[in-house]
């Protein structure tokens, strides 16, 4: 029973998505699977939970977050239910006292990561990523916005998830065995070509295809955020 | 000061197996009291590649599951009194032992012996949360091909996840002439994708199938490999020793250019 809870983040913290026909055994085993190996990329954060598909009852919701906080560093300050998902939403967005740092983390909707993305690791973000090292073969960026990879990009990686033809994904040396950016696809060619100087490019979609050129002045001017 | 070192690879057919072999032998050559845990329950073959099949009574799955003490079941190895040999059992499968107990079981070894290598199976599953559970540090064994590469990337971030203390780098059966002919990715190549910690190079060579089939460990010998994996088991116990240069003494003119010269 693998794949029963698939753990996601947004702006207003972890979101657990879990199948409806997944039993509770199964799910906690997963759960524990999966913080840990995320433990590492939340460190000591503290971020608000909710809970996606299946329902539970609040004990069930209360034994989960003590094994989120047996596996993790992480520290999870309340869960948010369905009703008051949307009232939580405004809360934090209209919050008036939030640092100018963080108004700006929050307007480019930016999340950073630093280390090696290596092969089998999934990077999944609803806003836009910046990537402080390597992408491998095999590794995935999921993101919802844009993607920065300040290293080499040799993995896959999918910007706009939501269908937003807008992202672009820039990366000082740029090798991505497939790029998604919205609902176009384009992948490396099938032979492998010599690695020439890195070389940072910028990849954006135009009249429905991903075009990769150098990240020039003029393309700069282009870009809309 | 006990360290436990699993030897790993994610793929199967790199060397992980050979490379146990060699780095135990080699690390007791130096004086340290070493045992070698096969891991690979039900592919057992680090006893083959030791020479020490004929000697085996009682397993890891036996001393695991208390029918014999852990002291029963280890082999003293015929070169090395302070060697000895934890092999796996042939009849078993790899859910027969779990992390904890590994763990358990290493952490009984640690008091006795200076060296404790585990030999990893392939794959990332059960036998390798096994391997990976008691110890203290990884050596990575890859060849210098995408698969192997692409594989050992895989376990370095399983291990990281782990917490593993220190990680380090084996690229093994590398060919220099093929490098320089630019039909093998080299050392370099290797270590810009994983960049992790190299502790050594083996180049790919017929006395490495020999001494696999004779059951001899040909570490300190004065063949290259042996070499190499010599100078690997310095530097697991600290010592700086400058890299061995694979390319100029390869080949058989090279060694007779040798002899001239040592004459």
């Amino acid at each position: 029973m693998k794949n029963s809870v698939v753990v996601k983040g947004n702006k207003y913290g972890i979101v657990l998505s879990i199948k409806e026909d997944a039993l509770i055994e199964d799910i906690k085993i997963e759960i524990a699977d999966k913080i840990k190996e995320a433990s590492k990329f939340f460190k000591n954060a503290s971020s608000a939970i909710s809970f996606e598909g299946k329902r539970l009852s609040d004990d069930e919701k209360q034994q989960i977050i003590e094994i989120i906080s047996e596996n993790s560093d992480l520290n999870i300050v309340c869960i948010v239910d369905d009703e008051r998902k949307e009232e939580f939403k405004n809360a934090i967005e209209t919050k008036p006292e939030i640092s100018t740092e963080a108004m700006i983390a929050n307007v480019t909707g930016g999340q950073f990561y630093r280390g090696t993305l290596r092969s089998g690791q999934v990077l999944e973000s609803e806003s836009s990523v910046v990537i402080l090292g390597d992408v491998n073969p095999g590794a995935k960026i999921l993101s919802g916005g844009n993607v920065v990879v300040l290293g080499s990009l040799k993995g896959t990686v999918y910007a706009g998830l939501s269908g937003d033809e807008a992202a672009f994904v820039v990366a000082l040396d740029m090798w991505p065995s497939q790029i998604r950016i919205g609902d176009i696809i384009a992948r490396s060619g099938d032979k492998p070509k010599k690695h020439s100087k890195p070389e940072t490019k910028i990849a954006y979609v135009e009249d429905g295809n991903i075009y990769i050129e150098s990240f020039s002045k003029e393309v700069r001017k282009d870009i809309k955020l | 000061m006990s360290e436990v070192i699993v030897v790993t690879s994610g793929k199967g057919g790199v060397g992980k197996t050979t490379t146990s072999a060699n780095v135990g032998t080699g690390l007791a050559k130096l004086d340290k009291k070493v045992v070698l845990i096969d891991t690979d329950i039900g592919l057992r073959n680090l006893d083959v590649v030791m020479g020490l099949e004929n000697r085996i009574v009682y397993n890891l799955v036996d001393v695991v599951e208390g029918n014999c003490r852990a002291k029963q079941a280890m082999i003293k190895d015929k070169r090395y009194p302070n060697l000895y040999l934890l092999p796996s059992a042939q009849t078993r499968d790899k859910t027969s032992v779990t992390p904890e107990q590994m763990k358990k079981l290493v952490e009984e070894l640690k008091e006795e012996f200076d060296y404790i290598i585990l030999d990893c199976p392939a794959g990332i599953e059960q036998g390798f949360k096994n391997a990976i559970a008691g110890a203290d540090r990884a050596l990575i064994v890859t060849t210098p091909e995408v698969s192997a590469i692409r594989d050992a990337d895989r376990i370095i971030g399983l291990l990281e996840a782990n917490e593993m203390k220190k990680i380090d780098l084996i690229v093994n059966r590398i060919r220099m002439d093929m490098v320089k002919k630019g039909d093998m990715m080299s050392i370099e190549d290797v270590l810009e994708i994983l960049a992790i910690d190299l502790i050594g190079a083996v180049p790919d060579d017929e006395n490495i199938v020999i001494a696999t089939n004779q059951g001899e460990p040909l570490v300190g010998n004065n063949t290259l490999p042996g070499q190499a994996y010599m100078n690997i088991c310095k530097r697991i116990i600290g010592e700086e020793v400058p890299m061995l240069d694979l390319a100029g003494s390869n080949g058989f003119f090279a060694k007779i250019g040798k002899l001239f010269k040592k004459n």
